[in-house]
């Protein structure tokens, strides 16, 4: 976006700009188009599985395995994206300091809030502009946290507690999920209805995720996708 | 209390010793039966009380109309299936849906099945043990038992060696002093006239009807995956056929399933006529003098008529089980019945537990209310939760009072062979003139306890053929090349009207069941069921009829006034099932 | 166990049972348990030095259909269950006694046979109106029930009314009805669900505990694994068709006639628990998806309120007493969602627009980043 500065930037005498900082190193970078698509994966195979939509097919079944690939995608995409869960997190505590916020927001910090309720304030377009944020927003971080983290735990514990029953009793989800989700959800079926329904929450997530990446390359003062591509975050302007 | 006559004919005094008989035992669910004895042990007041409620007609409010069925099949596990039939007719009758003649003749073949099977299992769990008693059956000559057997069967476990096998078996079975279901029995009550020959060969029929009745329903499970509780359709049924196909063997119904079907149906006719009935009638040849237990029979009684000979076809003409009404004793006088109109099948509720704004009125079913009030009356004996005897001046059973007419109805196979008597329809006069000649009595023998009694049993018989009958039909539509089993033209809802009202009627195993459905945005918008037994055990209503249940019971006296041995023959006539009644 | 009691061995001998014949019904048994020959021999030594332990069976709210299914056993035959195995004092169903000679019994055999008798229940109390919405002997059942459960050495529930509620407890459950482990806190329970459950694996539980004298595992929901540790779905001889996507689309079509998944019909057999798809019903006769009709989940908890029956999984009611699936609601959310997205992208590209084209009439509030303190 450097190379390219936009029409804002050019209006006004050309400033100096802050120096880039580094933010997500290559581990998260990866991890971060390995999720998107394996999430991404996961839902539309997670749709025909819910919706075989497809007419009917007829013939002897050794002939098809339509419905059994399309689940073995989604298992695959789920493994996938346990090992990225796991790496990541593992990255949290020996990464950089970004690589902790979005499992930490710090919500007990006065300044924190305050920049949580000015970013509140931008994006209902009361507050002109952003403050500078080299890591993500105290909104953003909220978001990631209660949406995208919880929502994927809770995609891979009712997910895997899906996958045990039918591995089976004795199979490691299974003891690991089933036997105690199923109980708390009251029965399989409901276990399904939440799983279901946690997609959808992803699915918000990643609607307005992508929206706001794209906003705030443009309206923001620092670049993003590219942030996420590179891993370096380039300043717009030089103000504080 | 002075004797007091009901306006549909009964006296009623209560003035003597009042007995409580609860749980009234070998029936389907809870009813509470108190009676009044004079100083004779006859009884001259009958109450009688359903003692559950579950709330269905509320649970159904706002459901999808063709989950309906499920739900209603769980009214009864023991008519099971008839109330899932009930609905899905009533279903397809708001919805104007037709059905396939196979869907047709395979629910036929079904329902005659449950008749054969709760008859069976009636007669010989739930009922003999009111006329058979099973110590007596030590003392009998295993040589006399098989003569006797020989004598009025062609069965074949009928040797000396088979009875005294059995015999044996029931001696160390009490000699180990744990008797099981047969503890506290009434055994040796001077009501009891078999001889010991009789009783042995009962006892044994017993059990060889426990191991049997287990095959009838497997025509239950072919066509609907289980018994107790298959499965059915609004349109049809599932159970789609294919015969030659090459995934025929994992077809619903391919051959080799028609084949067991036949052949049970074989079986059942012979178990029938080759046990059941013989039993019947020598149980019957000892007690013919024990003319107790008429109440309504043979005076109000009716049938809805049922078993559609071609599918989608409810005129007389097309009904193997006729329908109508009859009304104080008129057997030449056949009213017909209208379930649509709303001044003929009302349900009361002032002597029940449910509330109406207006409790001196009836309402039809379309416009039923069912609203619970458990409140006991001011001459109440006990507490809310300790009841020692009941006000049956006030609210006192969990059973609405149906009236057709504003007449308390008798239901059942008595009622509907009454019915098929009275129009002169070979296949129900026949039989019963056989029987009465046999025993040489009159017509009028028919309208008690023991006819009500051998009415089920010929029914049983009577329906096993019926089996045979639309299997045949079944072979026949298949060979014509008519597979088909559902009608899916209104199955999605979106082809539904916004507003639809529907009745489904069934003759059940116990009598004339009816269901009302209102439809609405494609919910159901209520649901009322009148079932056999809410008949039946009807409570009072605001003119103090009573019903079937209580009128049977009065002025019979007990042999013995501590065992309510006569008090159980008689409402066990009537097979009530209270989860039914109540529902 | 009373003095006078004879072991099932003894019984069965002195019922004309050969010691040969007795042997191979041990060997049957444990065959129809799905156990090792070896165990065989435990059996027999089981039902030789062992009294019939007497069973109390009770009846609250429910349909009697598991009474009923438990009569179609065909092996062991719900006969010799009643007659050989154990002691079948007490049964509203089948006993001849009535009235007060009945309710004796309940009083009489917890006193004789303090913790050695088993109580089996089907149906559940309904705890409304103080419990008189099932009314036994005057009182509520739910008393009685209390009182027979003090005493028992353990508590079998049959059904899905014992175990879950089942359809008096569907919304909105107007008596209050109330699984049985809801009243009864004390004491082992053993789930056997199902509306009804499958006849042999009734007599199949009570078998067990007869001969081994002690309750079969039991799976974190109290269900016995040997009968509930799989789904429906695992073991349905139309997996193959579900696996190539090969579904039912309406019902009789070729589909159905060719024994295709019912999936699509709205089949649970993915998410419940039980063994008709590998003991079947009625003798192996059937069961219900093969007989063209979809599994309705009768063996799990709530199933009734998990509906609409027809209706795949995804769509059934998301059970929060919204009417939607969570497909409905979600693709709602979305909608919403994605509106305020494209809303707040429209005021955003307007705002921005404002702010890199400074107004040329008005100097005094030039859009100027500079201008913030
Ligand atoms: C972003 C994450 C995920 C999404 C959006 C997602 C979505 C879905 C959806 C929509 C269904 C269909 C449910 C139904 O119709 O009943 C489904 C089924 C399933 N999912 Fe996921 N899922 C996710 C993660 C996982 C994970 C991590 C696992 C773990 C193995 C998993 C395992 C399953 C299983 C076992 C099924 C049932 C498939 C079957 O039995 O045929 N899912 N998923
Ligand atoms: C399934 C889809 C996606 C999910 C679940 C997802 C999730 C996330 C998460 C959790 C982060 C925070 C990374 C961290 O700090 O640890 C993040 C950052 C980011 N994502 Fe995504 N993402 C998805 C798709 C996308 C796509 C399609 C784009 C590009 C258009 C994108 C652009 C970004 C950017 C630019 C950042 C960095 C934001 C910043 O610099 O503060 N994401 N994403
Ligand atoms: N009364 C009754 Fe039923 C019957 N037959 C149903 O309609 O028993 Ni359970
Ligand atoms: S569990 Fe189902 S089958 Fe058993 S009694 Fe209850 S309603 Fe009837
Ligand atoms: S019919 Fe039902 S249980 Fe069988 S494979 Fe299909 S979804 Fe699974
Ligand atoms: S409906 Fe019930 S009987 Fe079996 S196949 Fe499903 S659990
Ligand atoms: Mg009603």
């Amino acid at each position: 976006m450097l190379d390219h500065p936009s029409p804002a930037l050019s209006d006004p005498p050309q400033a100096e700009v802050t120096a880039p900082v580094y933010v997500y190193e290559l581990p998260v970078r990866i991890w971060h188009w390995v999720m998107a698509l394996a999430i991404t994966i996961l839902a539309f195979t997670g749709f025909l599985i819910a919706d075989p939509i497809w007419p009917l097919q007829m013939g002897q079944p050794y002939n098809h395995y339509m419905m059994g690939d399309i689940r073995f995608a989604h298992f695959v995409s789920a493994y996938a994206l346990v090992l990225a869960m796991v790496v990541r997190v593992y990255w949290a505590f020996v990464g950089n300091r970004y690589a902790r916020e979005i499992f930490l927001p710090r919500v007990w910090s006065r300044q924190w809030r305050g920049e949580f309720v000015k970013t509140v304030r931008w994006y209902l377009l009361i507050e002109p502009e952003t403050s500078k944020e080299s890591g993500h927003n105290p909104l953003a971080q909220t978001a990631m946290f209660a949406m995208f983290l919880l929502g994927v735990i809770f995609e891979i514990v009712t997910g895997f507690t899906l996958y045990g029953e039918g591995v089976g009793y004795g199979s490691w989800s299974y003891d690991l999920f089933t036997r105690w989700v199923v109980p708390l959800f009251g029965s399989s079926q409901t276990v399904r209805t939440w799983h279901v329904l946690g997609m959808w929450y992803l699915i918000l997530f990643v609607i307005v995720h992508v929206y706001m990446a794209i906003r705030e390359d443009i309206m923001s003062r620092q670049t993003m996708i590219s942030t996420m591509i590179n891993g370096w975050r380039f300043f717009k302007d030089n103000r504080p | 209390m002075t004797t007091v006559t009901t306006p549909n004919g009964f006296s009623l005094n209560n003035s003597g010793r009042r007995m409580v008989v609860d749980p009234i035992t070998r029936i389907e669910g809870h009813l509470r039966c108190e009676v009044n004895l004079d100083q004779n042990n006859v009884i001259r007041n009958a109450v009688s009380s359903g003692t559950m409620w579950r709330g269905l007609e509320v649970i159904l409010k706002g459901r999808d109309p063709r989950d309906a069925w499920a739900f209603c099949e769980r009214i009864c596990g023991v008519c099971t299936g008839i109330h899932a039939l009930a609905s899905v007719r009533a279903v397809e009758d708001a919805l104007a849906i037709t059905i396939p003649e196979n869907a047709n003749t395979i629910r036929n073949i079904m329902l005659a099945t449950q008749w054969a099977q709760d008859h069976l299992v009636h007669f010989y769990h739930l009922h003999a043990l009111d006329w058979v008693d099973v110590i007596s059956a030590l003392k009998a000559d295993p040589k006399a038992t098989s003569t006797l057997a020989q004598s009025i069967s062609p069965w074949p476990n009928s040797s000396p060696g088979y009875f005294r096998d059995v015999q044996t078996r029931l001696k160390k079975f009490v000699d180990s002093g744990q008797l099981g279901p047969f503890m506290n029995g009434y055994w040796g009550n001077p009501a009891y006239l078999l001889p010991p020959e009789a009783n042995l060969m009962a006892v044994t029929h017993y059990l060889e009807a426990l191991d049997f009745q287990r095959e009838i329903v497997k025509i239950h499970t072919v066509f609907g995956g289980k018994n107790p509780h298959p499965n059915w359709l609004v349109g049809g049924m599932a159970c789609a056929i294919n015969l030659d196909g090459p995934l025929a063997a994992g077809a619903p119904v391919n051959m080799v399933q028609l084949n067991l079907v036949s052949s049970i149906i074989d079986r059942t006719i012979d178990f029938i006529d080759q046990v059941y009935v013989p039993d019947l009638i020598a149980i019957a040849t000892y007690y013919k003098h024990w003319d107790y237990g008429g109440g309504l029979a043979g005076r109000n009684l009716m049938s809805y008529g049922d078993y559609p000979v071609a599918a989608n076809n409810w005129s007389d003409a097309n009904l193997l089980i006729p329908r109508g009404a009859i009304i104080n004793g008129k057997l030449d006088e056949i009213m017909e019945i209208d379930l649509r109109d709303p001044s003929q099948v009302q349900e009361f509720v002032d002597h029940s537990w449910y509330r109406y704004p207006d409790e001196a009125i009836g309402l039809h079913p379309w416009a039923g209310i069912t609203d619970p009030n458990f409140e006991l009356g001011p001459h109440t004996v006990g507490t809310k939760t300790d009841i020692k005897q009941l006000d049956e001046g006030a609210k006192y059973s969990f059973i609405k009072a149906p009236r057709w007419r504003g007449h308390a109805m008798e239901v059942g196979p008595l009622s509907r062979f009454t019915l098929g008597y009275a129009k002169g329809i070979a296949e129900f006069k026949e039989p019963v003139d056989k029987v009465l000649t046999d025993l040489g009595l009159p017509l009028g023998a028919l309208f008690t306890t023991l006819g009500r009694t051998a009415a089920r049993g010929l029914e049983a018989s009577w329906a096993a053929h019926k089996m045979r009958f639309f299997h045949d039909r079944l072979m026949e539509n298949l060979r014509a090349g008519d597979l088909v089993t559902a009608n899916t033209e209104k199955w999605e809802p979106a082809t539904w009207p916004a507003e639809a009202r529907g009745i489904g009627h069934v003759e059940a195993p116990r009598g004339a069941l009816g269901h009302w459905v209102h439809i609405k945005d494609r919910k159901i918008e209520a649901y009322q069921a009148v079932v056999p037994t809410t008949w039946n055990g009807s409570p009072r209503d605001p003119a103090g009829n009573i019903g079937a249940f209580e009128a049977a019971l009065l002025n019979t006296p007990l042999a013995d006034s501590s065992q309510p041995l006569e008090i159980l023959r008689t409402l066990h006539s009537f097979d009530p099932c209270l989860a039914c009644a109540t529902h | 166990m009373g003095a006078e009691s004879q072991t099932f061995y003894q019984l069965m001998r002195a019922q004309g049972t050969s010691r040969r014949s007795f042997l191979k019904f041990c060997s049957l048994t444990a065959a129809a348990l799905g156990l090792e020959p070896v165990y065989a021999a435990q059996i027999a030594h089981a039902m030789e030095t062992k009294p019939r332990i007497p069973v109390l069976w009770m009846h609250g709210l429910e349909c009697t259909c598991c009474s009923e299914s438990f009569i179609r056993s065909g092996h062991p035959l719900a006969k010799d269950v009643i007659l050989k195995m154990i002691s079948l004092d007490y049964d509203d169903t089948l006993m001849a006694a009535a009235g007060y000679q009945a309710e004796a019994i309940l009083d009489e055999i917890p006193k004789k046979y303090p913790g050695e008798y088993i109580l089996a229940v089907e149906g559940n109390p309904p705890l409304n109106e103080d419990g008189m919405y099932c009314i036994v002997g005057g009182r509520p059942f739910v008393d009685k029930l209390k009182a027979v459960a003090a005493n028992a050495k353990a508590v079998i529930a049959w059904g899905a009314c014992a175990s879950w509620g089942c359809v008096q407890a569907a919304r909105p459950n107007p008596t209050q009805a109330t699984p049985i482990d809801k009243v009864i806190t004390d004491k082992p329970i053993i789930k056997v669900p199902g509306c009804p459950p499958i006849a042999e694996v009734m007599t199949g539980v009570i078998s067990y505990m007869i001969t081994f004298g002690r309750i079969p595992d039991l799976d974190s929901r109290g269900r016995p694994l040997m009968f509930y540790g799989q789904r429906i779905h695992d073991k349905c001889y139309r997996r193959p068709h579900f696996d190539a996507g090969e579904f039912v689309e309406t019902w009789d079509d070729q589909g159905a006639r060719e024994g295709y998944c019912l999936y699509k019909m709205g089949c649970r057999g993915p998410t419940t628990y039980n063994a008709c798809s590998t003991v079947r019903w009625n003798g192996g006769v059937s069961f219900p998806i093969q007989a063209g009709h979809g599994c309705i989940g009768c063996s799990e908890d709530n199933f009734w309120d998990n509906g609409p029956f027809y209706q795949p999984l995804s769509h059934v009611g998301a059970g929060f007493g919204v009417e939607a699936s969570a497909d409905e609601i979600g693709a709602a959310a979305a909608g919403v969602v994605g509106a305020g997205v494209l809303a707040h992208a429209g005021a955003s590209a307007i705002k921005h627009w404002q702010k890199i084209k400074p107004k040329p009439k008005s100097d005094d509030h030039p859009p100027h980043e500079g201008d913030r303190p």
